[in-house]
């Protein structure tokens, strides 16, 4: 019997101390949440609600911590690993031009006069990259002097496994390929998604 | 994570729900990005733009949504100088437009899916290919038609009192 009580008095022990660590780190329920909450689940405004979610459920759930405190114990730790785990984030890799992404070499003045955007609606202006001019002047800033530019094609895949084709122009500095501007950036599918019904138009 | 709301194309006189953002690359290239904010789980990008596909070429022709700061954003908050209609030359990708009934929802991104998608292939903001993908036939005459978002929670921003749940 004396172990019983050891056993239940080590619950009582647990069951104070998670419920002191909850108290401590819980976040308020904040009025406008609440609000969000009972207009997406308008039992919350019940009595029956309330004294099942304020009353029922944390009396159950402090006998259940009492009488098996050592499965508490263990799903604390559990969490705690879990959330230790989820931390460690795959980043993402980053993209950058190699040497044999390279195609041609070209000037500023050959790439601009091949790059300016025409629409029969007007609705880009008239420049080298269109609405992306701006973005292109900057671009040029950033190049030293005596650094090349080429164009460059590269396939790539995503940390995600995703496959990519990316087209533009890269800062070639001592053979060495750095900044790039990208002109094409798209999705390669696995494979052909669909076939039936395929119209090819004509491409300007 | 939650289903999110579809960008708007009119396409052959009709308009239709496109589950692909090209503004996103324009942005990944370098174009101006205001910084949009995002009161909806069911918008993470913040805004909603409208296109067209004129004479196989792809236009945005409008934009709704909220910059950070709670100013509204539109067309000329991105490109000033053309306020009506923006070519988009600098997308190439797949553009999909999910046709039919639907058979599966999926509270994720674009992820539920419909007894047809049609693809538009564009290069450099050009039509250059048109695809349909057969995915199956609905099993119930009352599967929901098109494109929607089920479910989403609207956060409430502060001092205009605005903010509900559908």
């Amino acid at each position: 019997m004396i172990y019983l009580y050891w056993y239940l008095g080590i619950g009582a022990i647990v069951l104070a101390v998670v419920y002191g660590a909850h108290y401590l780190t819980k976040d308020k329920e904040s009025d406008s949440l609440r609000d969000l909450l009972e207009a997406v689940n308008p039992d919350r405004k019940k009595l029956s609600y309330r004294i099942l979610n304020n009353i029922v459920a944390p009396v159950l759930a402090a006998v259940l911590v009492v009488a098996v405190w050592p499965v508490a114990i263990y799903m604390k730790i559990k969490e705690m690993l879990q959330k230790k785990e989820s931390y460690v984030s795959t980043e993402e890799r980053e993209f950058a031009v190699e040497r044999e992404h390279l195609l041609e070499r070209l000037t500023v003045q050959e790439i601009e006069r091949r790059e300016v955007v025409t629409d029969p609606l007007n609705a880009a202006p008239d420049l080298p990259f269109g609405h992306l001019h701006a973005a292109w002047r900057e671009f040029l800033q950033g190049k030293a002097d005596g650094a090349e530019l080429w164009s460059f094609s590269a396939h790539w895949q995503t940390t995600w496994g995703r496959k990519e084709l990316r087209c533009g122009y890269a800062v070639v500095q001592d053979g060495a390929p750095g900044n790039h501007f990208l002109t094409v950036w798209k999705d390669l599918p696995e494979e052909q998604e669909a076939d039936a019904n395929t119209k090819q138009v004509h491409v300007d | 994570m939650t289903a999110q709301i579809a960008e708007r194309l009119k396409y052959q006189g009709e308009e239709v729900a496109m589950c692909t953002n090209p503004l996103n690359d324009y942005f990944a290239m370098g174009g101006f990005n205001p910084k949009f904010e995002s009161n909806c789980t069911a918008l993470w990008r913040g805004y909603v733009g409208s296109w067209e596909i004129v004479e196989d070429r792809l236009y945005l022709v409008g934009l709704s949504g909220t910059i950070e700061g709670g100013a509204d954003a539109t067309l000329a908050t991105i490109f000033p100088d053309f306020p009506d209609r923006v070519f988009a030359h600098w997308y190439s990708g797949t553009i999909r437009i999910p046709q039919g009934k639907q058979l599966e929802y999926v509270h994720m991104g674009y992820g539920s899916t419909f007894e047809r998608d049609l693809f538009l292939d564009i290069e450099r903001g050009v039509v250059v290919a048109i695809r349909v993908r057969h995915n199956g036939k609905a099993e119930s005459d009352n599967s929901p038609e098109g494109y929607g978002v089920s479910a989403m929670t609207v956060f409430p921003r502060t001092g205009k009192g605005e903010g509900e749940s559908a």
